[in-house]
């Protein structure tokens, strides 16, 4: 099946229009300069944009031409670049903060003072709620749902963490609501901790049964910690519950949409590919994929007139064959992976290639964008410099 | 000298962010460990592809699977590894069957954070804990790990820690403490950093080396910076390359190998090459660790051969 329109027309429509952009895939393939080289396209467009990164490293901050981010929003001076925004054309940007979005959370949810220093110092809730393996994908978004809520910011374009498995992030929701959900759990402890001991008394045998195992296979503190953790939450599990739906709700919603950036190599294809799935599986509005860092095929770039034979010393002649042998196997393969992606999602992906310099400022932000939407950089004279060429 | 250095201890584990190539390094490193007549196991966490299929073609379905005489091949699945250590403590299958096959237990395992990284680290302290049975040597002479990626490279290697002071005391607490004092004792485990010669993969491995210290008090034993483009021209001839494009002259240099293709090739190549020797030298700036540099390769399939022409480089390193 033939694929349809233009993706890059699909994509820079999107910066125009919708309010959610969420930018997903595994580690190292380039997201974050991604997400950024959107939300500076976006905003130079006459937009108001919030990007939200995940990426502690100051690499983001630097070529947004701060020191450092904060996770509080702090806005991007672009009025020295030219042509400056258009209209009322902003920039902000923010790093999240997994424990203090956390904390956030429980603030807005406790009914009293009381109900949140119980969840907050609690010793599984503050050793957990940071080092949790998932919460930087639930933090991240329930950030994007409090960001996109407001009227602040017409676009929110969220950078979400790098996972081997990129899908983490769509399963967060379901991870927490299931957390929350554990009502079962809260059947099984409750009785026993409400009165603050550890006492071992229970109603009924199969609940005797079971607690001695948990206390044989986890520790009787654990339970008793835990079992403190999901009392102090009690109150909250409506609220959160409420604040998980809306979060599938916000991303379900026709005005998100996901830019999945991936590898050419095949492996980051295929998972790619496998994200794209679950994404339609899940109704959740596909946007475009992006392919970073793809390799060219030195002889299809130029494909001028040859002449003659070129004397060479034999030597020199045989290692740059060689080493352009190795740029067309390279590009070949990359090919043939990418074309198995267009048939399999039926998508036209937006392919970059490779740049030849380092992104390290908002001017190379910009350059970075034109790569995007128009396969090289716009203006000529602005051309990233070769380290050698 | 390296590997010498790698392998006084039995368990490797290989740290770096998504994308660095941390699984053939550590194929690589199996490949030499073996050829050095060690009995090896590459253990893969919850892989979606292990780098046994490289070499194999069939998945290790969370057995301990031998890919080749004397290489092993695991790919970790927390929740099996989780019931294992079910069976382990209970030790009564009926009962254990009751807590595996009860819904309390599954909601627990998906929704408790960290337990799946604990589970998967005993499993490994397990397995770098057995022995023989007569002779009681270990049946593993070396355990190379390929730590799950994740932004925060420190993440995995902190659950025990999160876990040894969220849970003092009872039977967690106390495993915790023992996988934290594996990964910690330099005579035991050696932590390698694996990275690219890229800012953002060199910029985080750094910090990860970093982190590692002030959080965990571990010292990486070394870097391994993977897919370093390596001088394929003298000087001389990079400045012929740039001569020979300036004339424009285009005709072949070898049947059917056009000039100016040839030579953006190899100003490509030269670009790379030197950006690889740029970041080589920043880590070996900051860094007063082993760095070992491995080629970039290109093969139309990543196979058997292209590991082996690794594993040459690690043992000559």
């Amino acid at each position: 099946m033939a694929p349809r329109q233009d993706p890059r027309a699909v994509l820079d429509r999107a910066l125009s229009t919708r309010r959610v952009l969420v930018v997903a895939g595994s580690g190292g393939v380039g997201k974050t300069t991604t997400a950024a080289a959107l939300a500076v396209r976006a905003a130079r467009a006459g937009r108001r944009v919030l990007v939200c990164t995940i990426d502690p490293s100051r690499r983001l901050a630097t070529s947004l031409g701060l020191h450092s981010l904060s996770g509080r929003p702090r806005p991007i001076e672009l009025r020295k670049l030219s042509p400056p925004p258009v209209d009322r054309g902003a920039l902000s940007a923010m790093v999240l903060d997994v424990k203090s979005t956390f904390d956030d959370l429980v603030t807005r949810h406790t009914p009293d003072q009381a109900a949140r220093d119980r969840i907050l110092e609690n010793r599984y809730y503050r050793h957990v709620s940071a080092a949790l393996a998932g919460s930087h994908e639930y933090m991240a978004m329930e950030k994007l749902l409090e960001l996109s809520a407001g009227e602040r910011y017409d676009l929110v374009v969220l950078d979400t963490p790098p996972t081997r498995h990129a899908l983490d992030f769509l399963e967060a929701p379901d991870r927490l609501m299931a957390f929350l959900d554990a009502s079962i759990l809260r059947w099984f402890l409750k009785p026993y901790f409400a009165a603050g001991g550890l006492t071992l008394k229970v109603a009924t045998r199969t609940g005797a049964i079971a607690l001695r195992l948990a206390d044989r296979f986890l520790g009787l503190q654990f339970l008793a910690d835990l079992s403190e953790f999901f009392l102090a939450f009690e109150g909250m599990y409506a609220g959160f519950k409420d604040r998980a739906a809306r979060v599938y709700a916000l991303l379900r919603d026709p005005s998100s949409s996901f830019v999945l950036v991936t590898g050419p190599q095949p492996l980051a294809l295929e998972e790619g590919l496998y994200f794209h799935r679950r994404l339609r599986e899940k109704g959740m509005p596909f946007l475009a994929f992006v392919v970073n860092r793809v390799h060219l095929d030195p002889a299809r770039e130029l494909r001028g007139s040859r002449s003659g034979r070129v004397r060479l010393d034999p030597e020199l002649a045989a290692r740059l064959a060689e080493t352009l042998r190795e740029q067309q196997v390279l590009a070949a393969v990359e090919r043939r992976a990418i074309a198995r992606l267009e048939v399999d999602s039926r998508e036209r992906p937006v392919l970059v290639p490779e740049l030849e310099q380092d992104v390290h400022d908002l001017r190379g932000l910009v350059e970075f964008g034109d790569l995007i939407f128009e396969g090289r950089p716009a203006a000529a004279g602005r051309r990233p410099r070769a380290v050698a060429s | 000298m390296l590997l010498d250095s790698l392998f006084s201890r039995r368990l490797v584990i290989l740290s770096g962010k998504g994308g660095v190539g941390k699984s053939t390094v550590g194929a690589a490193l199996c490949l030499a460990a073996r050829h050095r007549g060690r009995r090896v196991l590459l253990v893969e966490v919850a892989a979606p592809l292990e780098a046994a299929r490289l070499l194999r073609g069939t998945p290790s379905r969370g057995r301990e699977t031998e890919v080749l005489p004397g290489f092993w091949s695991v790919n970790l699945d927390p929740k099996a590894a989780m019931d294992e250590y079910v069976r382990h403590v209970v030790k009564v299958e009926m009962l254990a069957r009751r807590i595996l096959d009860s819904p309390i237990y599954h909601r627990f395992l998906t929704a408790a954070p960290g337990l799946k990284e604990l589970m998967v680290l005993g499993k490994i302290m397990m397995l770098e804990d057995a022995r023989a049975r007569f002779s009681h040597k270990p049946v593993w002479d070396l355990i190379v790990v390929d730590a799950p990626a994740t932004g925060h490279g420190l993440v995995f290697l902190k659950v025990p820690l999160a876990a040894s002071s969220a849970v003092p005391i009872g039977p967690v607490g106390a495993n915790a403490r023992r996988i934290l004092d594996l990964i910690r004792d330099p005579g035991r485990t050696a932590l390698v950093v694996v990275s690219i010669p890229e800012e953002m993969a060199v910029v985080e491995a750094l910090q990860f080396r970093e982190l590692a210290q002030e959080e965990l008090q571990i010292e990486p034993a070394a870097f391994v910076l993977n897919a370093c483009h390596e001088r394929r021209f003298s000087d001389a001839e990079e400045a012929q390359v740039l001569g020979l494009t300036a004339s424009g002259e285009n005709g072949e240099i070898l049947p059917g190998v056009p000039l100016q293709a040839a030579l953006r090739a190899a100003r490509r190549q030269i670009r790379r090459r030197k950006l690889t020797r740029f970041y080589q030298q920043r880590l070996r700036r900051t860094l007063d660790l082993p760095l070992v540099s491995l080629p970039f390769l290109v093969r139309e399939r990543f196979d058997l051969d292209a590991l082996r022409a690794l594993a040459e480089r690690l043992e000559a390193a």
